[in-house]
């Protein structure tokens, strides 16, 4: 009979135990556990991430001779207006750097663009996040801005050997600082992802909004990086503003903030890597 | 030893499928969670310590992906686990809807305890229980679907791997 007992006792115990032992476990065993875990599972993600471009190739190819060209022309014209812009980059850059010397002002941070494709998405209600085809093995830091065509992605929270996870601003977790566009006083307005409603655009909170600034839906105002915190350079956008509602303390605003539709289909993305002084 | 690698192989493919699935569902804001799927066969047909091994190794697999507490999984599949293994000869073992009925139970109670862990990141913690009411739902549908196809396959790789015979397949 006792034994019997011990035999229906013996899966609590060993949950028991299980649990006893995770919690007195060192947190370097942790980490390794965890680090070994993620390894084990990259091959698989990037393998599975190179079959879905094989299979974007292929139907590529079904396209006609025609649409083609056309679509070469069109690429042509944009970078016809692309060159353009990289003069005028290259004379206010030229700008920038003879005003930082005349006023003797600290310079920008520099960044080198790392591009990656994204390996896996993974939008769930508690997190926002996507894995990127680039680690340790180009040099991505942890922390570091990364940003798409339609402006910032968010930042490099973990970064493995041949991949990095990025967490996603519309990720609950990620706070930074924006100011609006066009704003002269540039006051800064504190941003957070938000709730992510099934079937519609993900969306942030902003707070702090000063009391002078109107936003609604038919007239929403464009936040951007304010570059305060140095991590994300000055001027790339986050979202629209489309409501701002004072807040029960009176002094500011708080509302919400609509995040780039394509953040949901995003599929390539720009990591900026901090240049440290002295380094190309 | 082989029964836990079969075992965790098909965990392995599941986890794979489920990362494609959520991938593919982003744009619609939808995501699955199919934690039981990696728990009840374990705990329903397998013997304690095989299943009981692989629920933890699931559990440590979906903690290195996920941003969450290392050890959160791997407690909750544990717990369900004993759970279900101390339920199951009560249980309709053989039969597939008491199969699906047993995942259906254990996935809503491992969806609601792994949320109250997560939900207070949220800036409005009211307004994601609506999008993850959703999730569950949409959740328990797939899992209804998937769960046949499952265990079927676990109960094939054990039988090619010959650590069980062709009858209990």
């Amino acid at each position: 009979m006792p034994t019997k007992r011990f035999d229906q006792a013996r899966p609590f115990l060993t949950l028991g135990l299980v649990v006893a032992v995770w919690l007195l476990l060192p947190v370097v065993l942790k980490t390794f556990a965890r680090a070994s875990f993620f390894e084990l599972t990259a091959p698989v993600t990037i393998a599975a991430s190179r079959i879905r471009d094989l299979q974007e190739f292929w139907s590529l190819r079904l396209h006609s001779k025609s649409e083609l060209i056309e679509a070469g022309r069109d690429l042509a014209r944009l970078n016809s207006s692309y060159e353009m812009a990289v003069q005028q980059n290259a004379e206010l850059r030229t700008e920038i750097a003879r005003l930082e010397n005349v006023l003797r002002l600290p310079s920008f941070q520099e960044y080198r663009y790392e591009h990656a494709r994204v390996a896996r998405r993974d939008f769930s209600g508690w997190w926002q996040r996507i894995v990127i085809r680039k680690g340790r093995n180009f040099g991505i830091p942890v922390g570091a801005p990364v940003v798409f065509t339609g402006g910032v992605v968010g930042r490099v929270s973990e970064v493995h050997l041949t991949t990095s996870v990025v967490d996603l601003i519309s990720n609950p977790g990620v706070r930074l600082a924006g100011v609006i566009e066009g704003d002269p006083l540039g006051r800064p307005i504190s941003f957070q992802g938000g709730v992510n409603p099934t079937f519609a655009p993900p969306t942030g909170i902003v707070e702090f909004v000063p009391l002078d600034i109107i936003a609604t839906p038919q007239s929403p105002k464009r936040l951007v990086t304010s570059g305060l915190g140095g991590v994300f350079p000055p001027g790339l956008s986050l979202g629209t503003i489309t409501k701002a509602e004072l807040g029960s303390d009176g002094l500011f605003k708080s509302g919400e903030i609509k995040l780039d539709e394509r953040l949901g289909s995003v599929s390539e993305v720009t990591v900026l890597v901090p240049l440290t002084p002295g380094t190309d | 030893m082989r029964r836990i690698a079969v075992i965790f192989a098909g965990q392995l493919l599941l986890w794979l499928i489920m990362a494609e699935l959520n991938h593919l569902l982003t744009g619609t804001r939808v995501y699955l969670f199919v934690a039981a799927l990696y728990v009840v066969h374990g705990a329903m047909l397998q013997p304690w310590r095989a299943g009981f091994t692989a629920s933890l190794l699931a559990g440590l697999l979906c903690d290195s992906t996920s941003p969450v507490v290392f050890g959160t999984h791997l407690v909750l599949f544990a717990a369900a686990h004993v759970a279900v293994f101390h339920l199951r000869d009560r249980l309709p073992r053989e039969d597939v809807a008491g199969n699906v009925v047993v995942m259906l139970l254990v996935n809503l109670g491992l969806f609601i305890v792994f949320s109250f862990t997560q939900v207070h990141h949220s800036p409005a913690p009211g307004a994601a229980w609506l999008r993850l009411a959703v999730d569950l739902l949409c959740s328990q549908v797939f899992i209804a679907l998937v769960t046949p196809w499952f265990f079927a396959l676990q109960a094939r790789a054990l039988v090619l791997a010959q650590v069980e015979r062709e009858n209990f397949a």
